[in-house]
């Protein structure tokens, strides 16, 4: 991940688009299901433009390579004032503690529909539904308490070859209104994986695409993964995916209702990976302090309902604290991450 | 009953005389809390004998008895303390209403106090301090659980629904908060044994415990064996003669099987620790784990003076109490490990070690708990880092060890454990001084819920 002010792949700074308030993401995921739906249809038909740097699925297409939007959007005077009902609900869904804090993971639900805004811009190249989330880095530097006013910014980058397809982050930035030159109190990276896409690979990237997370886990031979001993278990129920899509306005279909994730083939409806991750964060607690750093990888998806084994454990080493949540009868691994203070 | 004298005369004061404390770690202005006698109804295994019952009619029934037992009617006793861990919100005065039901004077103070397992142990260290300071002469410390007749609590939707509609000024904001009601939302809640941070039920926090203490299927079975042998035992031999009266036709503990056996108890199938991964096994079963069971019991203390006046006979001194907590939320600690800190500080602050303990009551939660309990105790690199000791506490000597059977084998309604396990140390050491003409010393230990535990040591007279 890359640091700083937004940049196009080519290192020029990004075009600034201000809008005038924070998008609704349910909104978003009928355009972005529109959205979805024409880029697919430009990849299956012949004859269309086909995206996809010059190779296309028929063969032999006229095709622009694949580029990301270079705008970054912005939105200014952001409220959170009357945000103390849906902050507490946020608070007793994910069991963060009840306090006019925002924790890290409030905040991404607060400012990814921007980010979302930019994946279902007409330019922006990959689907919307299907992208897989891969992972999650956030810095969260200090205390953003219900009343600050803030600044969001989000934009895409690092456009990358994945094993299975194109992998992109989604960064989304946020500052207080009154320090609008400090570096972002907030900033999250989210990594996408478009299957089915291609760009060309260089040695630099088939590196970087081994350290990035994929589903080597899933796919690993049985056994080469042990469980730890858990230090906790959480039961979720059916609603589960509905209580954080009401939550964080993610109604994605693949979290609400057995019918609508077997559409995007998956048996059940499955768990926001946000959920987990922001559910595991919670569990650290206290020890986090004010400013950290919290990373997940997905592995592979939570069923709904079921059960997940987590173990939430100290780093003997440090200070931050490692977690892992994995199917306790299957021993199949569905997440990992760390939460270190800064 | 009542007319039974101490053990040994010549420690009794004389009648009135604000005696010192015999103990010397005690701190100074302090005097002796001495436990009178204990009474206890028969413990049943849920959903059998007390299937109806109430906490507060179990807590009547065990406190009537001890009115009996001592004497006590139109008496008014200092203070009254118990407690329930699955409370009625009904019974926010549980203990005060099971008072004002019994034959005590209507003028007995009382209260609730509530610390999940270690309850009814609390409770006596709370009395015993009040009798120490003086604030008190004589005082009760009890508890009751039912889990048949657990309280049922609606779920979280229906609940807001109900309390928004109440706070509701117009029939149609009332109609408005009912609609928000789903059908998921009117199923009950039952109580469940969850810890509620880590969503792990205490079976499943011990199975951890067990897997990373190693301790074997076996080493287990033999613990509920013994619990069993030995209760039966004690029964026979009319031990709790004058510790238990009958209550609903129950004599006996009835989860009590005298005729288990290794072979028995080697069938039961694992019922913790299944989803634990390699190399972890799942050792634990119904039989070397405490059933949900139903009971209360009631101790009574008093300063040395005042049993005296009434010609009561005195059992022991509930000496000094230490409480502890482990960090199990991220694994730290075991959930049930927090007795094995709490001894060691205790034992230091008395100036006393594991051999100079005559018996010791491990509350047999599970009887890994025991096991693993022990186990800390004597491994060396766990007692310097977790305890802070140059050395291992030392070993339990297992002859001294629940010798009249503990919770494995009587069952354990969960605030009326520690009511139980206190009479039975007491009369312990009364006729083990009795018998040898040295003092004699008990050791208390019970986990609980939260990672919490309450030790104390009791002593002859």
């Amino acid at each position: 991940m890359t640091a700083g002010t937004p940049a196009t792949g080519a290192g020029e700074p990004l075009r600034v688009e201000s809008l005038a308030t924070l998008p609704g993401l349910g909104g978003l995921y009928a355009r972005g299901a529109a959205a979805s739906g024409r880029i697919a249809a430009g990849r299956a038909m012949p004859g269309l433009p086909v995206i996809g740097q010059g190779r296309s699925v028929e063969g032999d297409g006229e095709a622009a390579p694949l580029t990301l939007p270079d705008v970054a959007y912005q939105v200014t005077g952001v409220p959170t004032a009357d945000l103390a009902h849906h902050l507490h609900d946020y608070q007793r869904l994910l069991h963060e503690p009840v306090t006019d804090v925002l924790p890290a993971g409030y905040l991404h639900v607060l400012a990814f529909p921007l980010a979302t805004a930019v994946m279902v811009r007409g330019d922006f190249p990959l689907p919307l539904l299907g992208m897989v989330h891969l992972a999650n880095d956030v810095e969260l530097r200090g205390h953003v308490v219900l009343g600050d006013v803030l600044e969001v910014r989000a934009w895409a980058e690092n456009l990358r070859p994945h094993k299975r397809g194109v992998q992109v982050d989604l960064v989304a930035e946020v500052r207080r209104q009154s320090e609008p030159d400090a570096r972002p109190v907030w900033r999250g990276v989210s990594t996408y994986l478009a299957k089915g896409f291609h760009l060309p690979w260089t040695s630099a990237d088939a590196e970087s695409s081994a350290d990035a997370p994929d589903d080597a886990e899933d796919r690993a031979p049985a056994g080469t993964w042990t469980a730890p001993l858990p230090t906790g278990r959480w039961a979720l129920g059916p609603g589960t995916g509905r209580a954080y899509g009401a939550v964080s306005g993610d109604r994605n279909p693949i979290h609400l209702s057995a019918l609508s994730a077997k559409a995007f083939g998956f048996p059940r409806a499955i768990a926001h990976g946000m959920y987990t991750a922001a559910r595991a964060l919670a569990d650290v607690g206290h020890a986090r302090g004010d400013a950290y750093r919290w990373t997940v990888e997905f592995a592979s998806p939570v069923l709904l309902p079921g059960t997940v084994d987590v173990a939430v454990t100290p780093d003997p080493d440090g200070p931050g604290f490692a977690y892992v949540g994995w199917n306790g009868g299957r021993g199949r691994q569905h997440f990992r991450g760390t939460v270190t203070p800064l | 009953m009542a007319t039974r004298k101490p053990s040994d005369g010549s420690s009794r004061s004389a009648s009135g005389t604000p005696a010192r404390a015999a103990n010397p770690h005690a701190p100074a202005g302090v005097r002796d809390a001495v436990i009178v006698g204990g009474n206890r109804i028969p413990f049943s295994r849920a959903g059998r004998k007390y299937a109806d019952a109430s906490n507060q009619e179990m807590f009547t029934a065990a406190l009537e008895g001890l009115v009996a037992r001592f004497g006590l009617q139109g008496e008014r006793i200092g203070e009254v303390v118990g407690g329930a861990v699955l409370k009625h919100s009904r019974d926010f005065n549980l203990i005060r209403e099971s008072v004002l039901g019994s034959s005590l004077s209507p003028q007995t103070p009382a209260f609730d106090l509530q610390q999940a397992c270690a309850t009814g142990l609390e409770a006596a260290i709370t009395v015993a301090n009040k009798i120490r300071l003086g604030q008190i002469e004589s005082g009760i410390a009890g508890g009751t659980d039912t889990v048949s007749d657990a309280p049922v609590a609606v779920s979280e939707g229906l609940r807001r629904a109900l309390l928004d509609a109440s706070h509701a000024k117009t029939l149609q904001a009332r109609l408005k908060a009912f609609a928000k009601v789903r059908p998921s939302d009117l199923k009950p809640l039952t109580p469940a044994t969850d810890e509620p941070r880590t969503g792990l039920s205490m079976g499943e926090h011990q199975a951890i415990t067990t897997a990373r203490w190693g301790i074997s299927r076996a080493a287990q079975d033999e613990v509920a064996l013994a619990s069993h042998q030995h209760l039966a035992a004690a029964w026979d031999a009319g031990f709790f003669d004058d510790l238990v009266t009958p209550f609903r036709g129950l004599t006996r503990d009835d989860n009590l099987r005298a005729d288990t056996s290794t072979e028995k108890l080697a069938k039961l199938k694992p019922v913790f620790g299944r989803g634990l991964a390699e190399p972890a096994e799942p050792t634990m079963t119904a039989g070397n784990s405490t059933p949900l069971t139903d009971g209360a019991s009631t101790v009574l203390l008093a300063s040395a003076a005042w049993a005296a006046e009434r010609d009561l006979p005195v059992l022991a001194r509930l000496v000094d109490a230490e409480t502890a907590a482990v960090d199990f939320v991220h694994g730290h600690d075991g959930l049930l490990m927090a007795p094995v800190h709490a001894v060691p500080r205790l034992l230091a602050r008395n100036g006393l070690a594991l051999d100079d303990f005559d018996f010791f009551e491990i509350h047999e939660a599970f009887a890994s708990t025991v096991l693993t309990t022990l186990a800390a105790w004597e491994d060396a690199d766990y007692c310097k880092a977790e305890l802070g000791l140059d050395a291992p506490l030392g070993s339990v000597d297992r002859e001294r060890l629940n010798v009249n059977g503990s919770s494995l084998a009587a069952g354990h309604p969960f605030a009326a454990t520690g009511g139980r396990i206190l009479a039975t140390a007491a009369k312990l050491v009364a006729a083990k001084a009795a018998e040898t003409g040295k003092p004699a010393r008990a050791l208390i230990s019970i986990c609980a819920a939260g990672g919490l535990g309450a030790t104390a040591v009791v002593e002859s007279v």
